[in-house]
């Protein structure tokens, strides 16, 4: 049976670690892995940045804590660029769709703390915004 | 099948220029990326990129995978490509893609990461590229 994970939260700094801990309404999500998971089957993640600097850069996740058997994962999950900030109503956007790891394989323990962190890397972009969701089985 | 990811990235600023990935980000120095014991084979890379579009052209990029750790010597992979019209106003946001593969590795020897950007100089590009090894 699987079980799902959800945090998200900003990436408010460039080539800085920001552990990722809510979940909207829910500010303090339990970050227990589920009694009797053994791995960590999927994960689902969207990043994107508000775009208020020039530059490109890359967003990666970072899977550590108790719970993670083989110690830290480190996993890239979208990039992001821009030039000549944009302002008023023509302004671009930035969407970032999910990016999905399908049989992911990261060993877990059952009933321990897990950590996950998400950092920008490159050029600052403006605050950055992240969620993540892991499938347990 | 337990798989271990490993990652590094960094920015392509010269066109048709070897650039090595060393840095992840607020680790400017993680060290060499070594195969993890125990290691068989390279199964899947994670690979993200996007350019600053700071120039008016197009450009394509890809990676290279050297060193040691790979028993097959080295590989390259297509990883982007792109333009813009203008330099005042391109925006980008790309989701990272994942390609399966089969690389056999050597344990405990390094593996260099190189990116590169080519057609015409865009500014900047900037790679994450993560390795998936399967023990």
């Amino acid at each position: 049976m699987s079980k799902t994970l959800t945090v998200e939260g900003d990436l408010g700094t460039v080539d800085s670690r920001a552990v990722i801990t809510t979940q909207g309404s829910v500010t303090a999500p339990s970050l227990v892995t589920p009694a009797g998971a053994r791995r960590i089957d999927k994960v689902i993640v969207a990043v994107g940045a508000e775009g208020l600097a020039d530059g490109s850069g890359v967003f990666f996740l970072r899977l550590g804590g108790n719970a993670t058997k083989n110690g830290e994962q480190v996993i890239m999950i979208g990039a992001g660029g821009r030039i000549a900030i944009q302002a008023g109503s023509d302004a671009a956007p930035s969407i970032g769709v999910p990016f999905i790891l399908e049989n992911a394989d990261i060993e877990v323990s059952p009933s321990d703390t897990i950590s996950i962190a998400a950092e920008m890397a490159g050029s600052d972009l403006g605050t950055g915004h992240v969620v993540v969701t892991l499938v347990f089985a | 099948m337990s798989k271990l990811y490993r990652s590094r990235e960094g920015e392509a600023t010269a066109v048709d220029t070897k650039t090595q990935l060393t840095t992840l980000g607020s680790e400017a120095a993680p060290g060499p990326l070594l195969v993890p014991a125990g290691a068989k084979k390279i199964v899947g890379i994670i690979m993200a990129a996007c350019e600053s579009f700071a120039a008016a052209t197009g450009f394509s990029a890809f990676i290279r995978l050297e060193g040691p750790g790979l028993q097959g010597g080295p590989e390259s992979l297509a990883t982007l490509a792109g333009g813009v019209p203008v330099a005042t106003g391109g925006n980008g946001s790309v989701v990272a893609q994942k390609i399966d593969i089969d690389l056999p590795v050597t344990p405990s020897n390094e593996i260099l990461i190189f990116a590169e950007m080519a057609g015409t100089d865009v500014g900047a590009v900037s790679f994450g590229v993560t390795l998936i090894f399967e023990l």
